[in-house]
């Protein structure tokens, strides 16, 4: 039938031809009619999840680069106890890991014989070398052991800053600037979905797409420097421990710029121990610079002083006869010492600590709509916008208030009736000594992006709510006050301002009738005054008479403001005279 | 295609094909470059597993490293932090200073 070479060639040809159709058309049917069908199933088999190692959420570091808040390469360990092959490789197991997971070995044994799970967590948070032998067991001997890499943040100076610097959960709450820059600091880890082998590492098709983008969380670098800030924190537990304070604030701020070079607050909490803290023992976490109001005292009268100058033009002409009483608004208002003063001007006023002039300044010369337009100008009752989580405005009752009484406007002019944070009162007294400009406080000097790219903080003028004449005389007014009453605030060597303030506890009806806060405000060295400096103690238990800004917070002040200028590497500006023993 | 009966081998009759010349180097030249197109996918495709292979190792080399630079930050951190120094400076017999200041010196 085939006869001769060529109709065999045909017929193998042919054969050729059918099977080449019959492939193709199998392709076809394959890769176009049942495609969707087949793509379903191998996504189902071999797209999964995958990814690297998540990269560092950012570091916070001090001005002049030092680490404060780190990471400490840690690792999740788990067993896939579905493939642990018999009974006596747990034991075993157990007892080969349980002195590199501080567990005991029964505990560990349990763990391991689980059988309605596939995965068990054995211990969270495992670095160092434990880590290495971890590695090693895995590698060599106990395959089923997983370690996922993950981050501890690392604080590595321990409590240091603790307030300031805080910490933030998984969902970025929390305390400080770590919640406040909680998206700054979080890194973005690499990881996709596509198609990847047993190993679970991607196909090349996969890679080829760089999906896998890993970002390291941004840098931040504070104003706060490690060094005044070890100190600061010091003379506040010195203090504390002198004058028996139940607790203390010390702010720092640059006033030319609003840099917070140091704030510590006491009691504080070691971010790195947060977990163990019961409930109770939440409050520590709260930074009572900026999120505890309290009522200033008469270091507010400087506020007040600085409002009637600028608005009415109260100067050294200025004066008001004091005869130790002043009733307002059904209120008698009366000095500190109980004493009449007789003709006082503006300098015998802030010298004295005069509520009765006080009062009469905001009573009689500005009025209520002149005092609180001054008291919110300084940024009272407002937030001040600095980078710290949960930072509270304070209370200022404005006379639209349904709780504002006319005595109100009296009793405020001396910081009583009023409630206003640490950092608002610095920020505040920072305007006089920045020659009326109130600039904003801030702690975050700059951002380093994972890029490199670096963004500094521009210093930003908050107002300006006097005049340059104004700031200037109010702050040599102080000056005078510290060089004349306050010889346990002045500093060798430095020309300063200040004011003291000894303010009552308010309680439900009044006020507490002997406990009390003190505080120390001032700035130097004058005239060009490079830093502000509040202290402020709360409920010292030291003997009633003593228990005054002046005689706690003024010497607190003093060994600060010493030690500070030599950090700082400003020199003195007059000569140095110890003061007489 | 022509046929052209040759002469016969062991009685045999044989033939010849006797294929157009210009078909028979494009058929030459097309297989060449089929081939040569093959083999370049095949490298290429060859090249791509062995880079992303590299790729993703030197992607889990820097988080490794990653890891070890942050142990290593931390640590010297740890070392240079202000507790330490303290204790480190007490133990090699210094003492906190009581009173610092400026020294004034005479202008030459």
């Amino acid at each position: 039938m085939l006869r001769g070479p060529e109709a065999r060639l045909r017929l193998v040809s042919v054969l050729f031809a059918l099977v080449f159709v019959v492939i193709i058309g199998r392709l076809v049917w394959l890769q176009v009619i049942v495609r969707a069908d087949w793509k379903k199933e191998v996504d189902t088999l071999l797209d999964r999840p995958y990814g690297l190692p998540s990269p560092p959420p950012g570091v916070i570091l001090d001005r002049n680069g030092d680490l404060l808040v780190g990471n400490a390469p840690i690792y999740v360990v788990g067993a896939d106890v579905s493939i642990i092959a018999t009974i006596t490789d747990t034991v075993e197991a157990a007892a080969d890991l349980s002195p590199l997971l501080g567990r005991d070995v029964a505990s560990l044994q349990a763990d391991l014989a689980v059988k309605d799970r596939t995965w068990v967590r054995l211990a969270w948070a495992i670095g160092g070398e434990a880590a290495y032998e971890l590695e090693d067991l895995k590698a060599e001997k106990w395959y089923w052991l997983t370690l996922e890499p993950t981050w501890e943040r690392y604080y590595a100076e321990g409590a240091l800053a603790s307030h300031t610097l805080g910490f933030s959960n998984e969902r970025g709450e929390g305390y400080g600037v770590e919640a406040f820059h909680y998206r700054l600091l979080k890194p973005q880890p690499a990881v996709a979905q596509g198609e990847v082998d047993a190993a679970s590492e991607p196909y090349p098709e996969e890679m080829a797409q760089g999906k896998l983008r890993a970002i390291q969380g941004t840098d931040l670098t504070l104003t706060i420097d490690r060094t005044i800030q070890a100190f600061v924190e010091g003379q506040l537990d010195k203090a504390m421990a002198d004058y028996g304070a139940y607790g203390g604030t010390i702010l720092v701020m640059n006033p030319k710029t609003g840099a917070i070079l140091a704030s510590a607050s006491r009691p504080c909490y070691d971010p790195a121990r947060r977990s163990e803290y019961t409930e109770d023992q939440r409050d520590l976490f709260v930074d009572p610079a900026v999120s505890i109001p309290y009522e200033p005292g008469s270091v507010f009268k400087v506020i007040t002083a600085a409002a009637a100058v600028d608005s009415r033009g109260v100067g050294p002409g200025w004066s008001y006869y004091d005869n130790g009483a002043l009733e307002y608004g059904g209120v008698v208002i009366r000095n500190s010492d109980r004493e009449a003063h007789g003709t006082q001007d503006l300098q015998g006023l802030l010298s004295s600590s005069l509520n009765v002039g006080a009062a009469t300044l905001s009573t009689q010369i500005m009025g209520a709509d002149v005092f609180y337009r001054y008291v919110r100008a300084f940024g009272f009752g407002q937030l001040t916008g600095i980078e710290l989580v949960a930072e509270v405005p304070g209370f200022v009752h404005l006379p639209t208030d349904w709780d504002w009484t006319d005595s109100t406007l009296a009793t405020n002019s001396f910081g009583q009736g009023i409630a206003v944070t640490p950092l608002q009162l610095v920020t505040a007294v920072s305007a006089l000594a920045n020659h009326g400009t109130m600039m904003a406080p801030y702690v975050v000097a700059e951002r380093r992006y994972a890029d490199g790219t670096v963004v500094p903080t521009t210093p930003r003028p908050l107002g300006q709510p006097v005049s340059r004449a104004t700031a200037d005389y109010i702050a040599e007014l102080m000056a005078n006050t510290v060089a004349d009453r306050y010889d346990k605030a002045r500093v060798p060597g430095y020309p300063m301002a200040g004011k003291s303030g000894t303010a009552q506890i308010p309680t439900s009806g009044g006020y507490d009738p002997v406990e009390v806060i003190t505080s120390f405000i001032g700035f130097g060295p004058m005239p060009d005054p490079e830093v502000v400096i509040l202290v402020k103690l709360d409920r010292p238990q030291i003997e009633t008479y003593l228990r005054w800004g002046t005689q706690t917070a003024g010497p607190v002040f003093q060994s600060v403001a010493s030690r500070l200028f030599v950090l700082l590497g400003i020199p003195p500006t007059e000569p140095v005279v110890e003061p007489e023993q | 295609m022509s046929v052209v009966w040759q002469q016969s081998t062991h009685g045999v009759p044989r033939r010849k094909e006797q294929m157009n010349q210009v078909t028979a180097r494009a058929f030459v030249i097309g297989i060449v470059l089929a081939t040569a197109f093959v083999g370049g996918y095949l490298a290429l495709g060859a090249a791509n597993v062995r880079l992303s292979n590299e790729v993703w190792a030197l992607h889990n080399d820097v988080a490794r490293m990653q890891r070890e630079s942050s142990r290593l930050e931390t640590e010297i951190a740890r070392l240079s932090s202000i507790p330490v120094l303290q204790v480190r400076s007490v133990a090699l017999g210094f003492a906190p200073a009581e009173s610092v200041g400026f020294i004034e010196l005479e202008t030459p």
